[in-house]
């Protein structure tokens, strides 16, 4: 009870905020007190209510073909039979494990009703979840634990034991943390790697630097990603004896996906940091910084530099939130148990409430990451203004 | 044109030169600031050299204003980069000797060597105000950092001195202004700020690429006369690229008209628009529709400037010249020198050449001149409205 209530608070307060600042936005409230409008009036902040409530029909969309693409993969009578048809099942207990299966993913009733379902779940409002055992001998289930959610995830289905492994928030959770562990850390490193790459390219454009560079570049561009992740695979566990297996709290273990990631991506990062330094090193502010007297060296890093991240900025939310996500190939070579597998655990294991929770939370995420992005792109270009007029 | 070339042969005997300067010298009333001899600027392109300046001998006086006239491609601004070392990449001194202040500009080659002169010494102010400017930086910042650097200043003296500067180029409010970033300003308002720039510098010789091609002609007047009153001020010597005479006419002491990778003309502003000798000077002040009347064509120079990718032999304008003779399709005129401030490079000064008839708007140059000034100060009243 005592999570259900603070998530309480807090989506109320939240509510409270959001009708609170288009009152004063509006001008019905502390018209007059420029203290109250300078926060709650202030333009990002509209920026951003007004995005993510646009953000919320591309989310409804997703959840719709979600839903129905789930329908059409899986139709609910032939998967129950291909899940827990065997000579030797009763008809009771097939119709117990059936009926189970198909109300936990909510494949009950009529199309039109599910898909309600599919939407109360998501909604903030508190809803009973529980997790049941089935005794196939006496064709009886027990709940074993309840809980209730804010937001219904739903409940892991476990094919192997004809039970509900647990909530799927206890499953994406930590999965997300490990991928996120292994994620930022790459993405550091990545970025460390990859913008220094590209500025020592663009500066030293067709000097030898820049050629060992660009032909890097277009190998890992060239190179299919499965490939290459192999090739990395062979120089960090056979050259460099690193384990090829994952090990919670062994960082070595961690260190070839790592590795990998981060050498992989710093090659995007690096080309699109060399390609706008060098857009920017034609531009006339340039050669106007030039005919003042400034430097190289006070031109690069104050002039050029700037200019060229501008445009890089919004990438920023975007690899660190992904961050979250994890990735499929790498966690599948490494036996990662990170979130970016699951996806494909979730399929080969039918289990829809599994996928679409993924689903959502990747579709959440990446619409919290744009968003982001756009406001560090504002706040470094002050050519952008969040004012409509 | 390989007739001429034959009929030139019967008086290969005629020293053609004759009368023409043998070695280049200065004015001697005036100070010299900066002398360039002998010339040569190429570029490499495609792994093919072109020439495209050639062989240019020029003396900038101090304090003085000198104009650089001639069509898009003459070499105009190719000419002027070589004082700041700003030419592309690919381009190269090839010849020649640009002295100031006792150090040959030609022979510099790195940026260390360069950074003493450029905008400290020469400042450049290009076409575009709307690109000249770093669009993420303050305004302010781009003046003070310009202090800092030259003028050694510490952080408060380079924003106290660069808001004066901003006052200085008539920019309202300069002190809110300070922080404002380029996007916020006008066009003629960012080219203000740019001359702040080039002002913070102090600079002895003021390049002026063609700074109101951009502007809107309200503004561009007004910029005009405001770098007239700052160089009467700062008492600096300014260079004036553009193809506007009527800019030329309002600022230059003395002309300069380039064509073809050369300086085919020079003089004072009354030696050139008054006796212009060159044809292709000529050519240029019968284009200008302030001087035509109702009943003539509008005069035009027919033909294309010259390809710099093949090597110029004889007089660059003759295929184009009405007045072109056979020797100037086969040997580079030299230079001709008319008065102390005044000569021209065109074969017609030789004593050898038949007298020909200048064309009408030029002989009634006078005349024209004085109708033209006359209708324009009639229009002026309601023309010139205050920017912003």
């Amino acid at each position: 009870m005592g999570s259900y209530l603070i998530g309480y608070t807090i989506i109320g307060l939240i509510i409270v905020f959001v009708v609170f600042s288009v009152l004063v936005r509006r001008g019905v409230m502390f018209a007059n007190t420029p203290s109250v409008r300078r926060v709650f009036a202030h333009p990002l902040l509209h920026y951003s209510l007004r995005r993510l409530a646009s953000s919320l029909i591309s989310l409804v969309l997703v959840i719709i073909v979600t839903f129905f693409l789930i329908r059409l993969a899986s139709p609910a009578d032939e998967t129950c039979t291909m899940l827990f048809r065997t000579p030797r099942m009763s008809e009771d207990v097939y119709n117990l494990l059936c009926d189970n299966w198909k109300a936990s993913m909510g494949f009950e009733g009529s199309t039109i009703y599910q898909l309600g379902v599919f939407f109360y779940k998501i909604l903030p409002l508190p809803k009973l979840l529980c997790i049941s055992s089935v005794d196939t001998t006496t064709a009886t289930y027990t709940i074993t634990s309840c809980r209730t959610f804010i937001f219904d995830f739903g409940r892991i289905w476990n094919i192997t034991g004809f039970t509900y492994g647990g909530y799927v928030i206890d499953y994406i959770g930590p999965k997300m943390g490990i991928s996120f562990e292994i994620g930022i850390i790459a993405v550091v490193l990545e970025m460390a790697i990859g913008y220094p790459f590209g500025i020592l390219m663009a500066k030293y454009q067709n000097g030898t630097f820049d050629k060992i560079g660009k032909a890097y570049i277009i190998s890992v561009d060239a190179i299919p990603g499965i490939a290459y992740y192999y090739i990395w695979m062979a120089l960090l566990c056979y050259c460099f004896k690193l384990p090829t297996v994952y090990e919670e709290g062994n960082f070595l273990s961690w260190l070839p996906a790592i590795l990998t990631m981060a050498f992989t991506g710093c090659a995007g990062i690096g080309m699109w940091v060399r390609r706008y330094m060098l857009d920017q090193f034609n531009a006339d502010y340039v050669k106007f910084a030039r005919s003042k007297g400034l430097s190289e060296r006070r031109i690069l890093w104050i002039h050029v530099l700037r200019n060229a991240i501008v445009p890089l900025v919004r990438t920023f939310p975007t690899a660190v939130l992904g961050a979250l996500l994890g990735t499929y190939y790498l966690e599948n070579i490494y036996a990662i148990p990170g979130l970016g597998q699951s996806i494909m655990v979730s399929i080969n294991s039918y289990d829809w409430s599994l996928l679409s929770a993924i689903i959502i939370i990747s579709a959440l995420i990446t619409i919290v990451a744009y968003l982001l992005g756009d406001i560090v792109t504002a706040a470094v270009d002050p050519r952008i203004s969040f004012t409509k007029d | 044109m390989p007739k001429q070339k034959e009929a030139v042969r019967s008086f290969a005997d005629v020293d053609f030169e004759e009368g023409a300067m043998t070695e280049f010298v200065p004015d001697p009333n005036q100070e010299v600031v900066l002398s360039v001899r002998d010339l040569d600027v190429g570029f490499m392109v495609r792994g093919k050299k072109t020439h495209v300046i050639r062989n240019i001998n020029l003396d900038i006086y101090k304090g003085k204003t000198l104009a650089i006239v001639g069509e898009s491609g003459s070499g105009k601004s190719v000419f002027t980069k070589t004082f700041t070392g700003m030419l592309e990449s690919n381009g190269f001194i090839s010849n020649g000797t640009i002295m100031f202040e006792g150090q040959d500009l030609a022979k510099f080659t790195t940026n260390e060597e360069w950074t003493p002169i450029r905008g400290k010494k020469i400042a450049t102010i290009f076409q575009d105000p709307m690109t000249s400017l770093n669009p993420l930086l303050s305004i302010g910042y781009q003046i003070s950092e310009v202090l800092i650097i030259h003028r050694g200043m510490t952080k408060e003296e380079a924003r106290a001195e660069a808001i004066d500067l901003l006052g200085k180029v008539k920019i309202p409010h300069p002190e809110e202004r300070y922080d404002d970033k380029p996007f916020q300003f006008s066009g003629g308002m960012r080219q203000r700020a740019v001359i702040a720039i080039a002002l913070a510098c102090n600079p002895e010789i003021l390049i002026c690429d063609e700074p109101t091609t951009a502007l809107d002609v309200t503004v561009q007047s007004q910029i005009i006369d405001l770098i007239k009153e700052l160089q009467k001020e700062y008492g600096w010597t300014t260079i004036f690229i553009t193809h506007d005479l009527g800019v030329v006419a309002n600022v230059a002491d003395n002309v300069a008209v380039m064509y073809g990778g050369q300086i085919v003309e020079y003089g004072t502003i009354e030696d050139v628009f008054y006796h212009p000798e060159h044809p292709y000077t000529w050519a240029l002040l019968c284009s200008l529709p302030q001087l035509g009347t109702k009943e003539e064509p509008l005069a035009f120079i027919r033909g294309n400037p010259p390809s710099f990718g093949e090597e110029i032999v004889g007089d660059a304008f003759a295929p184009r010249s009405a007045y072109a003779m056979n020797i100037d399709f086969v040997r580079e005129p030299p230079i001709f020198k008319i008065s102390d401030t005044h000569w021209a490079k065109t074969w017609l000064l030789s004593k050898y050449a038949p007298k020909v008839e200048k064309p009408l708007v030029i002989q009634e140059l006078h005349e024209r001149m004085k109708r033209a000034a006359q209708e324009l100060a009639n229009q002026e009243g309601g023309d010139y409205g205050q920017e912003d």
